[in-house]
């Protein structure tokens, strides 16, 4: 195994697939290469910015001419094969009032009845192959995905398009899923992911109101408005022949991509719905901080603002690895990692990111088809008991501001690249992942593949590069907090008053460690009371921002 | 983290596998007479060194990568001493404390610059490590791996720090109701085996981890040897390389496994129960726990009791049919047979989505389990059952680290992968009388834990 080929091998495999990519030259209506916006960009709202590349369409507003071409990965010799079939919808486009829309409908195809058999009918028919398709409904994708074994390749793509092409719509699906979506809001959200509720109340206050604002599953009173006429319209609407894209990934034959796409046929013709603009967030000026009132719950603290960096900018990856330095997701190597649980042990650990991470809890490696045209820089300080949350907040913020005063050190730099050449490679290492990427460029209208592009930039990358984009993009002035507590009142009075906080540890720890804490424990926040609001539990998405 | 239950379902009709599937090229040995058919699409090479430490090599050439999983045979079932839950995944932490002669800052240093995704995971049975690295990086990877197995070195002070962080795990999880589920079953269903406490651990022996420094180094000793433990290696490797860097790497790791005092549980003879009050918002969740056997893939009844679970309690069971699709007044029904190394739980678990329905969930479920234990299943339903483990099994094969993450707990349960094609053997022979009589000897009220929980009411 002592092979310096390795890498390029799996280079190479990589630029195999996105050989196979079928791509088109029609673009969307942005312009690339946003480079060098401000690190104030937030403070301007959205006055200035421009749409992204957008591709074929997907990220951009404007219609593409003709059908949308599939994305194709192939490896022949692969026993498995991945669907993901994206529509160009998404929560944003839920209507004022009727939030969750988008997730319904997306939820109803593919786990409601079609023309051809009822829900328990289709279930019986997959049971036997192991697998079933899902809908994966995020702000601005929908992907409706599956891996079969090619053993039961065509039986699987027939279900699944009549999935999205004769949906049933019966009404005891939908309440089967209205009730879903309503009890994972008042039930699993509000109460049992205490994690995912704090990054959650954090786009919600970053985004308010804009379509971004509430979590793909909706609110409790736009879910319980939506009616079956109203599914039915947003489906003709938006799930048309020109706005889906069809992928596949693995050992497939022709027969199963040719009878894939000719379910486009199925489809209507023509979107009468607009495509919904990039949101524009609030501009922010100064500190805020959302307390979400949770009796008896630990401390999940999110912090975040928007930037202006997408994939296709020229700070994008630079500023990638100065956020993989802060905090890879998962990696026991990133800074706040080391400060907070690493040398303190309050809690399980602690991340940064620049595009959108749902569900970091469950996964090791970044999710695919949550492309978001406007991203935040995001830092994720893990549940850690109230008494040292004031603390961690602070550790995290100064953390933040310490990189954007210092920069990374050369040696620091040397040593991230090093890590990203090889971690990238585990980011897509199944045929499902390798598909997802591979929609994603489409999406983001990259003209290579991401991940190669990012190996080709890390190859290239200076030291100055990344700290440049650090100081473009990273701020802390102007900055949204969100944590879902069980001492709301004694944290607002705590950070409002600027108290000196402590940490009583269960062991001794070392002098350095205990002098840095002095530093740590009165780091001034700026917060005064008027800019925290306590929101008790209960009142988080009950209802939508925009009116 | 916690108890990860489906550990296996694995099944195959060997002879539909043999010809048809390969990921990646099979690589045969020409001078020795072809494997029998295998469910596994692929070679697998396997040694132990003589210090009793087995390796499991499987080369799939083309990705570049390599994943690496260490199955070290210990779980939470190994914490006989009062006092000391919690131990085994605590100490899965400290594995990433360092060594002598790779001191944390350079453990993690090293792994930085290898671009490394390294991880850990513990469960009742089996402390699972992981590395996914490049192929080229593996003679590093092995020094390293092999250093920290058999040198591990931790100060004091790092052992403090770590248990506030297992502290953190804890409070993370503990909010939710399949948590608080979970703990109470456990504590119920068993009154003298260490499947009585969760994998996590009980609170108290948590708080009091900082204490027990001293018994963390002998729980090292004790069951960080290589006889208890197993090597996995998958992907762009050579498998020749590979052994001789094992042995030169972990031929030094002296033998001395001390097996666990472990009591065996007595036979429940009464049906028990037990009601949680739930803090916070949630639909009640009606769990029904059944004593059952040890996983056992050469036994057909044992496979058949995986069929029985499948049919009787997944998602085309009539039970859900009519209760989730039908009646819609029951959001979620899961079914998960017993996959330990000794006799665990069957677990049936409902989530009711009219919490004024409880009662008549229940009053369903019972019935439904009645109807096991009178009828006869339909053979046509006991293929597709196997069908679908089958499949189940074969889909979790999509890398690299899929295959070696399906392989590594089986490895542990069992101390090898051979339990993949046992199983698919029994699988085979399961008939629909075996599929009646694992639902008669295992659905037994008298072996069962009844676990309600609800808002707790003001």
């Amino acid at each position: 195994m002592k092979r310096s080929s390795s890498i390029a091998i799996a280079l190479a495999a990589l630029s195999l697939a996105s050989a196979c990519t079928v791509r088109t030259g029609v673009r969307g209506t942005g312009q690339g290469g946003r480079g060098g916006g401000s690190a104030d960009s937030d403070q301007r709202g959205d006055g200035g910015r421009v749409e992204p590349a957008g591709g074929n369409g997907g990220g951009g507003t404007a219609e593409p001419a003709g059908p949308q071409p599939s994305v194709l990965v192939p490896a022949t010799d692969e026993p498995l094969i991945a669907f993901d079939v994206w529509f160009q919808v998404g929560s944003q486009d839920d209507p004022p009032g009727k939030e969750g829309l988008a997730w319904l409908t997306g939820q109803l195809l593919a786990r409601g009845g079609t023309a051809a058999h009822s829900y328990d009918e289709i279930l019986a028919l997959l049971w036997p192959m192991a697998t079933a398709y899902s809908a994966n409904v995020d702000r601005e994708m929908t992907t409706i995905t599956g891996v079969v074994h090619r053993d039961n390749a065509i039986a699987f793509q027939q279900l699944l398009s009549d999935a999205y092409t004769t949906p049933a719509f019966a009404a005891a699906d939908l309440e089967r899923l209205r009730a879903e979506g309503i009890a994972y809001l008042e039930k699993g959200l509000r109460y049992a992911f205490d994690e995912e509720l704090g990054k959650a109340a954090l786009l919600d206050a970053v985004f308010a109101g804009t379509g971004y604002a509430h979590p793909p599953q909706g609110t409790v009173a736009g879910l319980k408005a939506i009616t079956a006429a109203d599914v039915q319209a947003f489906y003709r609407s938006h799930y048309t022949a020109d706005r889906v894209v069809f992928g596949l990934a693995g050992g497939w034959v022709t027969e199963v991509q040719e009878r894939l796409e000719a379910s486009r046929a199925a489809l209507p013709a023509k979107a009468t719905a607009p495509r919904a603009p990039a949101p524009a967030p609030r501009p922010v000026t100064g500190r805020r901080l959302r307390l979400v009132d949770k009796p008896g719950a630990d401390a999940s603290i999110s912090l975040g603002a928007p930037i202006d960096v997408g994939r296709d900018d020229a700070d994008f990856y630079p500023l990638f690895l100065a956020v993989s330095w802060l905090g890879e997701h998962r990696a026991q190597t990133g800074q706040l990692f080391a400060t907070i649980r690493g040398a303190r042990g309050l809690n399980y650990g602690d991340y940064a990111y620049i595009e959108a991470y749902p569900d970091g809890g469950r996964r090791q490696t970044p999710p695919t088809n949550v492309g978001r045209r406007r991203q935040i820089f995001e830092v994720w300080v893990r549940t850690l008991p109230n008494a040292s949350a004031h603390f961690a907040l602070r550790a995290a913020i100064r953390e933040v501001d310490k990189l954007i005063a210092n920069g990374l050190t050369q040696e620091q730099f040397e040593l991230r690249r090093h890590f990203l050449k090889k971690y990238i490679l585990h980011y897509a290492e199944t045929a499902a992942a390798r598909l997802g990427y591979a929609i994603d460029d489409r999406f983001y209208g990259l003209d290579a593949p991401h991940l190669e592009r990012f190996q080709k930039a890390l190859d290239t990358m200076t030291l100055a590069d990344v700290n440049g984009a650090i100081k473009r993009h990273l701020q802390t002035r102007n900055l949204t907090i969100a944590i879902a507590t069980g001492d709301a009142t004694g944290l607002r009075d705590a950070i409002a008053g600027e108290a000196p906080s402590k940490v009583a540890y269960a062991s001794p720890k070392p002098p350095e460690i205990l002098e840095e804490d002095r530093t740590i424990g009165s780091y001034p926040l700026g917060i005064a009371a008027d800019r925290i609001e306590i929101v008790p539990v209960d009142e988080i998405f009950a209802r939508g921002s925009r009116r | 983290m916690l108890d990860s239950r489906r550990i296996l379902c694995a099944a195959a009709v060997a002879a539909l596998v043999a010809g048809g599937l390969t990921l990646g090229e099979r690589r045969g040995d020409a001078k020795r007479a072809p494997p029998p058919p295998s469910v596994l699409p692929f070679a697998v090479q396997q040694r132990t060194l003589p210090n009793g430490l087995r390796v499991i090599v499987i080369a799939l050439p083309g990705s570049g990568l390599a994943s690496v999983r260490t199955a070290v045979r210990t779980g939470a079932r190994d914490e006989y001493e009062a006092g000391h839950s919690g131990f085994a995944h605590f100490f899965e932490h400290m594995m990433f404390r360092g060594t002598v002669k790779f001191p944390q800052e350079v453990y993690q240093r090293i792994y930085t610059e290898l671009g490394a995704a390294t991880n850990a995971y513990t469960n009742v049975d089996m402390t699972v490590y992981k590395a996914d690295v490049a192929a080229e990086d593996l003679p590093r990877v092995f020094e390293m791996e092999a250093d920290r197995f058999m040198n591990l070195d931790y100060a004091l002070q790092a052992f403090q720090t770590e248990a506030g962080a297992v502290y953190g795990e804890y409070r993370k999880n503990r909010s939710t109701p399949d948590y608080q589920i979970d703990e109470a079953v456990a504590r119920t269903a068993f009154t003298r085996h260490t499947y009585a406490h969760l994998t996590i651990g009980f609170e108290k022996d948590i708080a009091a981890m900082p204490t027990m420094y001293d018994y963390s180094r002998r729980f090292f000793q004790r069951y960080y040897r290589p006889e208890n433990a197993v090597l996995l290696v998958t992907g762009d490797v050579q498998p020749d390389a590979v052994f001789a860097l094992v042995e030169q790497h972990y031929g030094g790791w002296r033998r001395g496994y001390k097996p666990p005092k472990i009591t065996a549980e007595p036979v429940q003879t009464a049906e028990r129960k037990v009601e949680i009050a739930y803090e916070g918002k949630t639909l009640p969740i009606v769990a029904l726990s059944y004593k059952t056997e040890r996983f056992d893939p050469a036994s057909v009844d044992y496979a058949a009791s995986l069929v029985m679970t499948e049919l009787g309690f997944g998602q085309t069971s009539p039970l859900a049919k009519k209760l989730v699709i039908g009646e819609r007044v029951v959001q979620r029904l899961t079914g998960s047979p017993g996959q330990s190394r000794d006799p665990g739980l069957l677990r049936i678990r409902a989530i009711v989505a009219d919490p004024t329905k409880v009662d008549y969930v229940r009053a369903e479920l019972d019935a439904a389990i009645m109807a096991l234990r009178e009828q006869l299943p339909d053979a046509a339903q006991v293929d597709a059952a196997r069908s679908r483990l089958r499949y189940e099994f074969l889909m979790k094969l999509d890398s690299a680290s899929g295959i070696a993450d399906a392989l590594a707990p089986i490895a542990a349960l069992t101390g090898g992968i051979e339990a993949v094609d046992q199983l698919d053997a029994s699988l085979a022979r399961v008939t629909p009388a075996a599929v009646q009589a694992a639902a008669r000897r295992i659905l037994d009220l008298r072996r069962r834990t009844v676990a309600i929980l609800r808002e707790k009411q003001p």
